[in-house]
């Protein structure tokens, strides 16, 4: 409601205890998020309902907007998991990954990052990423080195890594959104259907128009036999599963691990 | 921390923005139009429009100031804020959050040199302005510990225990696991390579290729979960080929596990009392001796200086 996002919220240690952990985490899927609030809630207001997590974030960030800083909600690419982070929303010389790594180890990311936005696929292989070892800013960096040095960006959650090849984590997509779109500005991809950065999906071979799974997911929910929305040609790939919060429950009681689930949903693919 | 420096990037990013100021701000308001369901709240008021020039264009830039008089883009510094001061507030709540993550301490001269540089007369207004702000949006204090080399400590003032930092998928508080792995290279001089750490986890029936019904999956959450979360630093040992790594204690684990801790963890299962554990006894002994002089000395400096003054909302 437009309304009462813009009246200045009121911050209680609730509030200030959900932000200061989801700092912590970077990144947190929607079921945790909410877990988290109402862990909040039974830390130091056991007996208050427990706000809408709409308009609990939209508190925090009215308080939050004279800081330039946000929680911004997003959606995976690749399965449609909605997700949360705390982004910024302004230049500034300071921010999460300057702060964590060195100079070449922001250059090595520039360079990733550089070659995962001009791939077909959304990932770029860890071979050619080393490649480029040579040709980084600050101190010499080994090959070996450099291997670490991507995995600590897996760790921290800026990059995926999938045999061998890597992308954009959905973090890394959410807080750089804006600087990739002009940065590359030739070589960034875009879904057809959300209008934002695209990094995974799928193209249509006729007029190369491209989706993320989870836009194509809703968009073909109900069609027998998808079309593509720009040519009308056929759409020959086969659609992926909306993301369903109640589904993913009854398949973890049932005792599929986060991971096992991960590879149905890239079969379909 | 190391900082990025100026790079030709930078110099791509400056010509970019005094030349598609507009068209920036015009595709972020047809972008936060066109998926409502993407960016919930709305961002920023008619009043203050951002200059949505890419967050992690930071972590490119240098960190040496963005729109010190920037003559190439009056329009950025305006749009971020009127007031010059305000944009400084602004940035050292920023810096101050990141190295707040670390659990840095954190000096003057830092602060001066990453953010308020030309602003240096105003450091102390600019500093209560933006400690308030600290206070009122984290909860989290900044004190000076040492007034003659203006060195600031971070205080929580919400409590926190480890439980918390850990969701884990069943709600299953890895405390436990955590602080086996914590004294066991506390116990290893602070040092204990992972075949170590494994060593002692088999022997409790945790493995490293096995789901385990309480912890998950363990491997992942020491090298990976456990890392992130700062409780644990994951390293290779220097010069190792095939590459062999080591666990050592991380920052968050230094603040808020203390070792005297780790050793009543390990007398509680071991059914021994701390004291029999010499020399890691005296170890902690010493660390407990050092916490208490840094907190004294905290406390004499808030005596000696009036900083604190409520809080200005």
């Amino acid at each position: 409601m437009q309304s009462s996002a813009r009246r200045t919220g009121v911050m209680t240690d609730v509030h200030r205890r959900f932000l200061q952990l989801l700092m912590t985490h970077g990144v947190l899927e929607e079921q945790d998020i909410q877990r988290l609030q109402k862990h909040c809630y039974m830390v130091h207001d056991r007996n208050a309902t427990v706000e809408k997590l709409e308009d609990f974030i939209n508190n925090i960030n009215s308080v939050l907007e004279s800081l330039y800083i946000e929680v911004k909600k997003g959606v995976t690419e690749d399965n449609g998991r909605p997700i949360y982070a705390l982004v910024n929303l302004a230049t500034t010389p300071v921010s999460k990954m300057a702060s964590d790594f060195a100079e070449n180890e922001l250059d090595l990311f520039r360079k990733a990052l550089e070659l995962i936005v001009d791939s077909e696929s959304g990932f770029a292989s860890s071979t050619n990423i080393l490649n480029l070892v040579d040709q980084l800013k600050g101190k010499k960096m080994k090959k070996k080195e450099a291997e670490q040095v991507l995995q600590k960006f897996v760790q921290n959650k800026w990059l995926i890594e999938k045999e061998g090849e890597f992308t954009l984590h959905s973090r890394a997509i959410l807080e750089m959104e804006q600087y990739i779109r002009e940065t590359y500005p030739d070589s960034v991809k875009m879904c057809n259907i959300c209008h934002s950065l695209l990094i995974q999906g799928q193209s249509c071979e006729t007029c190369g128009i491209r989706m993320h799974l989870p836009c194509m997911a809703k968009y073909f929910q109900s069609s027998p036999e998808p079309h593509c929305p720009h040519c009308n040609d056929y759409w020959p790939h086969e659609i992926p599963e909306v993301f369903n919060q109640e589904k993913e429950k009854e398949r973890e009681e049932a005792g599929f691990s986060k991971s096992s689930k991960k590879s149905l949903r890239s079969r379909q693919q | 921390m190391p900082r990025g420096h100026k790079s030709k990037l930078r110099a791509r990013e400056k010509k970019r923005q005094a030349q598609n100021e507009t068209k920036a701000l015009e595709d972020a308001q047809a972008t936060a139009a066109n998926h409502p369901s993407q960016n919930l709240p709305t961002m920023g008021t008619e009043d203050s429009p951002l200059s949505f020039q890419g967050a992690a264009a930071a972590a490119f830039t240098d960190a040496h100031g963005d729109g010190e008089g920037n003559p190439s883009s009056p329009q950025a510094s305006k749009s971020l804020s009127k007031d010059p001061l305000t944009k400084k507030v602004v940035l050292l709540v920023r810096f101050l959050m990141e190295k707040y993550q670390t659990r840095e301490p954190v000096t003057k001269a830092d602060m001066v040199n990453s953010v308020v540089k030309s602003y240096k007369n105003h450091f102390p207004k600019i500093l209560k302005r933006a400690s308030a702000l600290l206070e009122l949006a984290f909860g989290v204090d900044l004190k000076e510990v040492d007034p003659i080399r203006h060195c600031y400590a971070f205080i929580n003032k919400l409590d926190f225990s480890v439980d918390e930092r850990i969701l884990h998928e069943d709600s299953m508080p890895q405390t436990g696991f955590l602080m086996m792995v914590l004294s066991v290279i506390f116990l290893k001089d602070n040092c204990a390579s992972e075949e170590e750490v494994w060593e002692m986890l088999n022997m409790m029936g945790i493995y490293a290729d096995k789901t385990h019904c309480i912890y998950g999956h363990p491997k992942k959450a020491l090298t990976q979960d456990f890392v992130q979360l700062k409780y644990l630093e994951y390293r290779q040992v220097a010069n190792s080929d095939p590459p062999r790594y080591e666990f050592l204690w991380g920052p968050r684990a230094h603040a808020e596990v203390t070792k005297m801790k780790a050793l009543e963890f390990l007398a509680t299962i071991s059914d021994t009392t701390p004291s029999d554990l010499s020399p890691w006894y005296e170890e902690a002994l010493r660390e407990e001796e050092e916490r208490l002089q840094a907190r004294l000395a905290a406390k004499g400096s808030k005596q000696g200086k009036s900083r604190r003054k409520p809080c200005p909302k």
